[in-house]
């Protein structure tokens, strides 16, 4: 391995808590927090990889291809959410949808 | 024996509870006779038991309260001392429920009236007759309570219920000193009976039989409105004017008295309590004659020369003289009741006006209340010759004879008191009956504490059952004296000789013919000059100056007088200020702000505490996101401490 485990690691964990910060800081806008949640998904796939090269087991490696197909499947979602959202108040902010509140 | 004891407690106490629960609902004419009749049988029973009385007998009806070696039963001790009270209660107070009758005809509460009048009797009886302490305690708390209740029977009137209330309370302070006593006596000698506690004072160190005394004596002020407890009894005159008569004469304030004496043989003892004694009573004496010469409600003046009198009685008792205090306890009994009820007749006719300078000339107008309201004065003031002169006199002559600084300065003292309490008696005869008919500009002055002016002032009539019974009383009281006659008058006199068996009752030295009379020349002397003081301000040429300054504003030591030496104000700023600010700081500084702020607090911390996690829920998805993330960091952090360590 060309690369060493740990600095995989510290650049999964910069990227996870990139896109942690951004989710918590841009909640101003739905569509970043997804692409937050994207950078955070994508720090863990690293991992798996990374993972999976270390220890030269495939099991990582099919967990990226899943989390992939995952991550394609929850953005559709999610993506349509945030139209069928927007067209509820005209905004992407999340504090504007608090309903939820007990 | 036992059958008239029982009846002479029973009676009254039956017709109370008959008008109590059903009196309201018969008729009047119905109430009224039950409560005369069962007082007359009473009467009736005392004076065949007087019939029957040859040796003091005891009789114990049931066991009352028992417990290991203590034993109160409801046992009954008729002596000499005993049965003579007995004898006047029932009398006097029957005479007074008869003039209730006419005092009260108006009044819708006439059952409540007659029922509590009853149980008056009833608890004065109990006491009298009791053989025990605590038996004698429940008569003591009785008659207090009735007392309570009657001065404050038009209770609709704040000022008439607070005068109930301070009677109750000022003598509740008294009766806490007398069962401190009872409940020492006990545990010092192992007995509650009167019989047998009054032979065992030799056997207890003097100090112990001292305090006993004072104690006892305590009980005796409060009952009997002596100084320091004296406040009471001038604001009872609240209640309905029979009421009056009943607590002055009979029932309720002559219970001090007669606990003195009838534990003399015990605390008599100790010379100490006895000068204790004799000192509370010729100073509450003189005190009370003071204040009664500057009054002018008329039955405040009555109120007043009670308290004095019953200081005389108080020093015959220290004195030792407890048969002339028993003489002037019958006598007083006869004379303060028909001043009482002379006065309700007057203040009926004139329409419920006290302030003696709005009366005047009433001599010609009720002649019938006159004649024997002049008698009772006679007594009062110790004219020589009347009942009251006889009685008061033996209390003076005791007093003198014991010598020594202290008797002697009481005699004087006593002897002082006599002339003012002619003059200040002659002056409410004078003002209220003599003269010119009140001419308007003396009537009621505006500052006077009734505040009653009746423009029109007429003097209707007096219901004859209310001047009937006057005449009995003062007969009674004028020749009262014919009960004890001295001994140079050639008897040995009725009552000592009937009192002399009872241990401590005789007296312990004969006092001289020589002696005694000069003494009586003294008296009667006090009470000439009063009477010649009296006469030569309130009759003739300077009345009417007299009355115009008089009822004019009072100068600071005639108020004085007045409020009764300011002992009111003392109590107020000693006792009384002090309370209220010890209950408002309990009240608003440890219940409301400590106690009740602590539990608030308590719950508005644990409020807060509870809303601190709810103010989470905000329904936003960033609050969630940091929560998750917090969580996850103290995870992460926790991990990472664990792996570090």
């Amino acid at each position: 391995m060309i690369v060493p485990l740990e600095h995989i690691l510290i650049l999964a964990g910069l990227l996870f808590f990139l896109g942690l910060g951004g989710l918590l800081a841009w909640r101003a806008n739905l569509i970043m927090m997804l692409v937050c949640i994207e950078v955070m998904l994508n720090a863990v796939m690293l991992i798996f990889v990374a993972g999976s090269t270390r220890w030269g087991n495939a099991d990582g490696q099919i967990f990226a291809v899943f989390i992939m197909a995952l991550t394609s499947a929850e953005v559709s979602l999610a993506l349509a959410m945030v139209v069928y959202l927007h067209r509820r108040k005209r905004t992407v902010n999340t504090d504007a949808f608090s309903e939820m509140k007990g | 024996m036992k059958l008239y004891l029982a009846l002479i407690l029973l009676l009254p106490l039956c017709g109370g509870l008959f008008n109590a629960l059903v009196g309201r609902r018969l008729p009047r004419r119905l109430g009224e006779a039950v409560a005369c009749a069962v007082i007359w049988g009473a009467f009736a029973c005392a004076v065949l038991a007087f019939l029957q009385f040859t040796t003091p007998v005891k009789i114990e009806y049931a066991s009352w309260l028992s417990d290991f070696d203590f034993k109160a039963p409801i046992a009954l001790y008729l002596d000499q001392l005993s049965l003579s009270l007995t004898l006047m209660i029932t009398f006097v107070c029957g005479l007074i429920h008869l003039y209730s009758i006419g005092y009260m005809k108006d009044d819708p509460s006439y059952a409540r009236y007659f029922a509590l009048l009853n149980i008056f009797v009833f608890a004065m009886l109990t006491l009298i007759l009791a053989e025990n302490l605590p038996l004698l305690y429940l008569g003591w708390e009785g008659v207090g309570f009735c007392s309570y209740a009657l001065i404050g029977f038009w209770y609709t009137e704040e000022k008439n219920a607070t005068a109930g209330r301070k009677a109750f309370i000022v003598t509740r302070i008294g009766d806490t000193a007398f069962g401190i006593a009872m409940i020492w006596m006990f545990q010092l000698f192992g007995t509650v009976s009167i019989t047998e506690l009054n032979t065992m004072g030799f056997l207890m160190p003097a100090g112990v039989v001292t305090a006993l005394g004072i104690l006892l004596l305590i009980g005796a002020a409060g009952k009997s409105a002596q100084l320091p407890l004296s406040v009471w009894l001038p604001d009872a005159m609240a209640g309905p004017t029979p009421v009056s008569a009943q607590i002055h004469a009979a029932t309720m304030v002559t219970a001090g008295v007669y606990l003195l004496a009838r534990m003399f043989p015990l605390i008599g003892v100790s010379p100490t309590a006895q000068a204790a004694i004799a000192l509370t009573g010729g100073v509450t004496a003189f005190y009370a004659a003071t204040c009664a010469c500057a009054q002018r409600d008329l039955k405040r003046i009555l109120a007043y020369s009670t308290i004095s009198q019953i200081g005389y009685m108080v020093l015959g008792v220290g004195a030792g003289a407890l048969t002339a205090s028993t003489f002037h306890l019958l006598t007083h009994a006869f004379f303060k009741a028909l001043l009482f009820l002379g006065a309700g007749c007057v203040i009926t006719a004139l329409h419920h006006q006290q302030d003696i300078f709005g009366m005047g000339g009433l001599k010609k107008e009720l002649p019938k209340v006159y004649w024997p309201f002049l008698a009772g004065a006679l007594c009062l003031a110790g004219f020589p010759g009347s009942g009251g002169f006889f009685s008061k006199d033996a209390i003076l002559a005791a007093v003198f004879e014991r010598g020594g600084p202290l008797y002697g300065g009481l005699f004087s003292l006593g002897l002082l008191t006599a002339l003012l309490t002619s003059f200040y008696t002659f002056r409410m005869l004078f003002v209220v009956f003599h003269g010119a008919s009140a001419p308007l500009s003396h009537q009621a002055a505006p500052d006077s504490h009734q505040g009653m002016v009746n423009d029109n002032r007429s003097v209707s009539g007096v219901e004859p059952v209310m001047t009937l019974t006057l005449i009995p009383l003062a007969l009674l009281g004028l020749l009262g004296g014919l009960l004890n006659l001295p001994a140079w008058l050639g008897s040995h006199g009725l009552l000592s000789s009937f009192l002399g068996s009872i241990p401590g009752f005789s007296p312990a030295e004969h006092i001289s013919s020589m002696t005694e009379i000069m003494l009586q020349i003294a008296a009667a002397t006090a009470c000439i000059i009063g009477l010649g003081l009296a006469r030569s301000r309130y009759i003739g040429q300077r009345r009417a100056t007299s009355l115009a300054t008089e009822s004019g504003a009072a100068p600071a030591g005639i108020r004085f007088l007045q409020s009764g030496w300011m002992l009111d104000d003392l109590y107020r700023v000693i006792f009384i200020r002090p309370f209220v600010s010890l209950s408002r700081l309990l009240w608003k500084g440890i219940d409301e702000a400590a106690i009740d702020g602590s539990l608030d607090g308590l719950a508005r911390l644990t409020a807060r505490l509870g809303g601190l996690p709810a103010g989470w829920s905000t329904g936003r998805v960033a609050t969630s996101l940091l929560a998750i993330a917090g969580g996850m960091m103290v995870i992460l952090g926790y991990l990472v401490w664990s792996m570090v360590s």
